[in-house]
């Protein structure tokens, strides 16, 4: 009611105002100040001292996060601030925070994360600090005046914070979670608040990206008219759970959609189940189309994420889906927080590729795998597989299987231990039989030599496209009969200032599926080792069917983490023009090199299958391994390399989050350098990246 | 809701006449600045080096004031005026620690210390420095012609957007590669692009604020910075100087209006200096702990006793946080601050951390020591 009159108020002295004949831009310009004036008590600076090296550039041979200070907004009197987890991300050793109007510097600790909103609580010893007032999320248009506050231009509080002034493009932005402003949003205010014109605040200035929520995120989106802050209204409403020291985590539902691509023009099929996930706990099975949630209607994809990705661990939702023409309900499902660390159940076999189907044949059966076990061969054909059955019941009977890529999708949903029913094309003759195995984990080995041919060759015929999946028809325009340009090759994107080297084999043939290999160079090298490598990786390619791709870095000196999406886009363009095998993009890499590989793995993971980085630390924060989205990893360096320690440890590491991990470390060796057989290994592991 | 509603209608209703009527229109605003810009062409041409820029009038005579920038560095320097009059120009001054540079329009058939015979009208460059500077959230106008875009008598382009800071750059984060270390105009406008180095910053009214910027790129946060030198800009600068017939270096404090006074009377040299002038050598006593990653916490390992450091009552174990107020998040930016910032003599505050209470020291830094001499 305040509020309302407030406001009334506001607009009879603006117009007495303009019936003076004052001038409207005197008028907002004078109100913004009074505005910065207002909100200023209430923001901090944060100062972080340490940590670890993680992203960032420059001429330094680490990765690592820009070291100025930050901004923060005081959620409450008693010594609470929230700011943006960007600023913590290089985990420092000590954090300080300096207060308008107060003059020592207080030391500050960490108090939780809100690991959705990309935000962090922390804490300091004071009282009677203020707190600023919301806007409600209800009263928040587009259009609205909107000024981005900060505190790291001007390192002296007592001065007004910095200023970028824009408006509110829009609210319930990437899946409902955040406000979107034109104003100018970087480091410099990151965790600073979004006010209104009259000073209250609509949000914490944040990253964010639509593709995922790491730290570092939202880096694409400097300066380009598109910054976000979570709802001060929501920040205000999770803040007891986070001063009780709560994680806020996403919630995971654990629905993997047939049809991920096709957001808008289909009801939600499940695809697959995140085994063990709060969807498949509740009996939700692949196949159920979601018809509802908490009674609101999901008649897309899209729809469903807008509702659930919001959503923290521990809320509950009620569920309706059709099965066939039956409805069925399952109340209050309690998400659930990060999975436990995911592992994909292994068969034991690498398929023949680019077989048209039906079935998939086998190229190779691992030693002592559960295919092994099961007396599974070269050239066996397995037509039917799954779905696994819960423990103690009877096996379930198995479902065809169209090719490969059924295949992979099938298994996705299966942990280790597992017990499925497959059928079984002998080689010789058309004898088929059924037999029940129980999957396994992916072993440390790599199989030493690897039977050929690799490819049916038949990659451009059968693999009908499924019906939806492209319904513009901009599928892939491949034409087998076109001359295609093999050998080392160069290639610029001029328009941004991108260039980047490319290996294809002699043999290319488009009906033959290609590995993708992307070389990531290391300091001062800026691509120059592109015919050297592609010389060396000659005869690998040939005989196996990969392609090599050397993108430069930017700067000559180091990589930086910014330059993922370039990267990224150029690598999606080849994918396109060339005929490559989505289970064999692997980031390979030196030095500074390799911890862009580890960067680009962990960030692209729709992208890359396999990690390869030779004497690089990881440097960026391990993601979990996702059930749709496998990625393997071979580490190594030489024992005199001085990160050999580190280097060894990143394998209980990773595989504590569910990932395949091959660590080598090269006697006699520097970083850089691989003996023959390591790196014959690597070529192996590269070749069986496809395994299943 | 509906009183809401009903005050928002009456405000609309008196925008639209009253806006129909508002004094100062930013169309008479940029109609009387952009007389006031000229458009520079000179040396470059090469990828990432521009042949353009832009500049501001500040005599009634033709003198202009530009950043001093490689683009000046030609016999062949031309302008054209906001009418597309087109002159020959010659540079009369540069200060690089100001950043910022003076030439004046030599018309065709005159020598360049020749009254020129124009009435130009022109920003007064001490009118400016004599009023208090803006803040955050004032509202600016940004005039240049970056990219090329406007061509002879085309006005140049204009943006507008606020003051984000006021403040300085060096230091703050050892990402710039900067020669002015003074305080600067952070804009939240892009307006340093290429060929706008030189422009017009200005307030809503047109009132003249600073000059224009290069393009300056934070290598740690990949972003760009947008900002302007400030007609208050004050910087210590080396000159040249005739005592009792014999020249001297010595080093002055110059602000921005006096640099112009001296240097449209073509009365003013710059001195090449030492690349790295400010790599002091300076000594303090510490010892800190292996500097092992790149952002290892400036922790004390050992105190020479006797060192600057130690009188100060520095102590292995203590954390040293802030030194001049500025955050110290790492060994390196520590040694880094000292050899940037500090000589023999200078006194620098420290916010040492010390088991969990803040202290404060000043330590005076001396001449770094030469090595002991080895044993025979």
């Amino acid at each position: 009611m305040h509020r309302t009159l407030a406001t009334f108020a506001l607009g009879l002295f603006l117009c007495a105002g303009f019936a003076r004949g004052q001038d409207i831009n005197a008028a907002n310009e004078k109100a913004m100040k009074a505005a910065t004036v207002k909100v200023a008590p209430s923001v901090v600076r944060i100062d972080t001292v340490g940590g670890l090296e993680i992203v960032g550039g420059g001429k330094s041979p680490e990765i690592r996060t820009g070291t100025g200070g930050t901004t923060g907004v005081v959620v409450s009197p008693d010594g609470y601030i929230i700011t943006s987890s960007f600023n913590f991300a290089s985990k420092p050793s000590k954090i300080f925070v300096t207060i308008p109007g107060r003059k020592d510097r207080l030391e500050a600790s960490e108090v939780a994360t809100d690991q959705t909103r990309m935000l962090t609580l922390i804490k300091v010893d004071a009282t009677g600090l203020t707190v600023p007032t919301p806007i409600a999320k209800k009263d928040t248009t587009a259009g609205q005046w909107a000024l981005a506050i900060g505190r790291t231009l001007d390192p002296d509080v007592e001065h007004l914070p910095s200023v970028s002034l824009g408006i509110i493009s829009a609210k319930d932005r990437i899946w409902g979670k955040v406000i979107q402003t034109d104003a100018k949003v970087s480091p410099t205010n990151y965790g600073g608040p979004l006010i209104g014109i009259d000073g209250r605040v609509f949000g914490i200035l944040v990253p964010m990206g639509q593709r995922g929520s790491k730290e570092t995120i939202g880096y694409d989106w400097y300066d380009s008219g598109i910054s976000f802050a979570v709802p001060f209204e929501d920040v205000l409403a999770k803040f007891p759970a986070m001063k009780a020291g709560n994680e806020l985590r996403a919630g995971l539902h654990g629905i993997v959609p047939k049809n991920p691509a096709a957001e808008y023009l289909y009801k939600l099929e499940v695809g697959a189940l995140q085994p063990k996930s709060a969807a498949e706990k509740a009996g939700i099975e692949v196949g159920d189309v979601i018809a509802s949630i908490d009674g609101k209607p999901v008649p897309n994809y899209s729809t469903f994420r807008h509702i659930m990705e919001p959503k923290y661990e521990g809320d509950s939702v009620t569920f309706k889906v059709m099965r066939g023409d039956k409805e069925l309900e399952f109340k209050d499902v309690k998400l659930l927080g990060a999975s436990t660390a995911f592992i994909n159940g292994f068969l034991g076999i690498l398929p023949l590729r680019d077989d048209p189907g039906p079935g998939v044949p086998i190229r190779f059966v691992y030693p002592d795998s559960p295919a092994a076990k099961a007396s599974l061969k070269e050239g066996d054909r397995i037509m039917k597989l799954g779905p696994p059955s819960p423990a103690g019941a009877p096996p379930r009977p198995a479902r065809p299987l169209a090719n490969r890529d059924a295949l992979a999708t099938t298994l996705a949903s299966m942990a280790p231990g597992d017990e499925v029913q497959i059928e079984v094309k002998r080689k010789d003759g058309d004898k088929i039989e059924t037999i029940t195995l129980k999957l396994g984990t992916i072993p440390d080995v790599i199989p030493a030599k690897l039977p050929m041919p690799s490819s049916a060759g038949k990659a451009m015929e059968g693999q009908p496209k499924a019906k939806g999946l492209d319904p513009f028809g901009m599928g892939d325009k491949k034409d087998p009969a076109q001359k295609v340009e093999t050998g080392y090759i160069e290639r610029a994107n001029t328009a941004k200032d991108r260039s980047f080297w490319l290996y294809i084999p002699s043999n290319y043939d488009p009906n033959i599926s290609h590995g993708l290999i992307v070389w990531f160079h290391g300091i001062g090298q800026g691509g120059k080792d592109g015919e050297a490598r592609s010389q060396l990786l000659k005869q690998f390619c040939e005989d196996h069917h990969f392609i090599v791709m050397g993108p430069r870095s930017a700067s000559t000196d180091s990589w930086i983490p910014t330059e993922t999406q370039g990267v990224v886009q150029d690598i999606r363009a080849i994918m396109k023009e060339f005929t490559i095998d989505h289970s064999r993009v692997i980031a390979h890499g030196t030095g500074n090199g390799g911890q862009m590989a580890f960067h680009v793995g962990f960030n692209a993971r729709d992208t890359f299958r396999g990690v390869a980085p030779i004497g690089a630390k990881l440097g960026t924060t391990p993601g979990d391994n996702i059930a749709t989205q496998p990625l393997s990893f071979f580490i190594a360096t030489g024992d005199k390399d001085p990160n050999v320690k580190e280097i060894e440890a990143l394998k209980p590491l990773l595989a504590e989050k569910g990932f395949p991990v091959v660590v080598r470390v090269v006697k006699e060796a520097g970083k850089d350098t691989l003996d023959a057989k390591t790196f014959e290994e690597l070529q192996s592991w590269m070749d069986s990246l496809d395994r299943l | 809701m509906i009183p809401m509603r009903i005050a928002i209608l009456t405000i609309l209703a008196f925008i639209v006449p009253a806006t129909a009527t508002a004094a100062d229109s930013y169309e008479q605003v940029c109609r009387d600045v952009n007389s006031k810009m000229v458009k520079i062409f000179g040396a470059g041409g090469f990828v990432r080096l521009n042949n353009f820029g832009s500049g501001i009038i500040i005599s009634p005579e033709g003198h202009i004031l530009t950043v001093a920038s490689p683009l000046l560095d030609t016999p062949e320097l031309a302008v054209h005026l906001y009418d597309g009059r087109r002159f020959k120009a010659v540079v009369l001054a540069v200060e690089p620690e100001l950043d910022a540079a003076i030439i004046k329009i030599v018309p065709e058939g005159k020598q360049p210390l020749d009254p020129t015979g124009l009435d130009l009208e022109y920003f007064d460059i001490a009118a400016s420095a004599a009023k208090p500077p803006a803040g955050p959230g004032d509202w600016i106008l940004g005039f240049s012609n970056q990219f090329e875009i406007a061509l002879r008598e085309e006005p140049v382009s204009v943006q507008r957007g606020v003051v984000s800071a006021y403040t300085t750059l060096d230091g703050r984060k050892g990402g710039f590669d900067f020669p002015y270390n003074g305080k600067v105009y952070v804009i939240d406008a892009v307006t340093n692009n290429p060929g706008a180095a030189g422009g017009a910053l200005t307030d809503r009214q047109g009132n003249l604020l600073g000059i224009i910027g290069r393009e300056i790129r934070n290598k740690q946060t990949d972003t760009w910075l947008n900002y302007a030198i400030p007609t208050h800009a004050v910087a210590d600068v080396i000159v040249k100087e005739t005592v009792n017939g014999k020249e001297e270096s010595k080093t002055v404090t110059l602000k921005l209006p006096e640099f112009v006074v001296k240097g449209m009377k073509a009365d003013y040299r710059a001195v090449k200096r030492d690349p790295s002038p400010l790599r002091a050598k300076v000594y303090t006593g510490i010892t800190f702990v292996p500097n092992v990653l790149t952002r290892t916490p400036a922790f004390v390992e050992a105190v020479a006793p006797g060192s600057p450091a130690a009188d100060a009552g520095l102590k292995p174990d203590d954390l040293i946080s802030f030194v001049d107020g500025e955050p110290v998040t790492s060994i390196t930016l520590f040694i880094d601050y000292l050899e940037r910032r500090t000589k023999p003599g200078t006194t620098i505050r420290l916010e040492v951390r010390r088991k969990g209470l803040t202290q404060l020291m000043s330590v005076q830094l001396t001449v770094k020591e030469p090595p002991a001499p080895s044993k025979p």
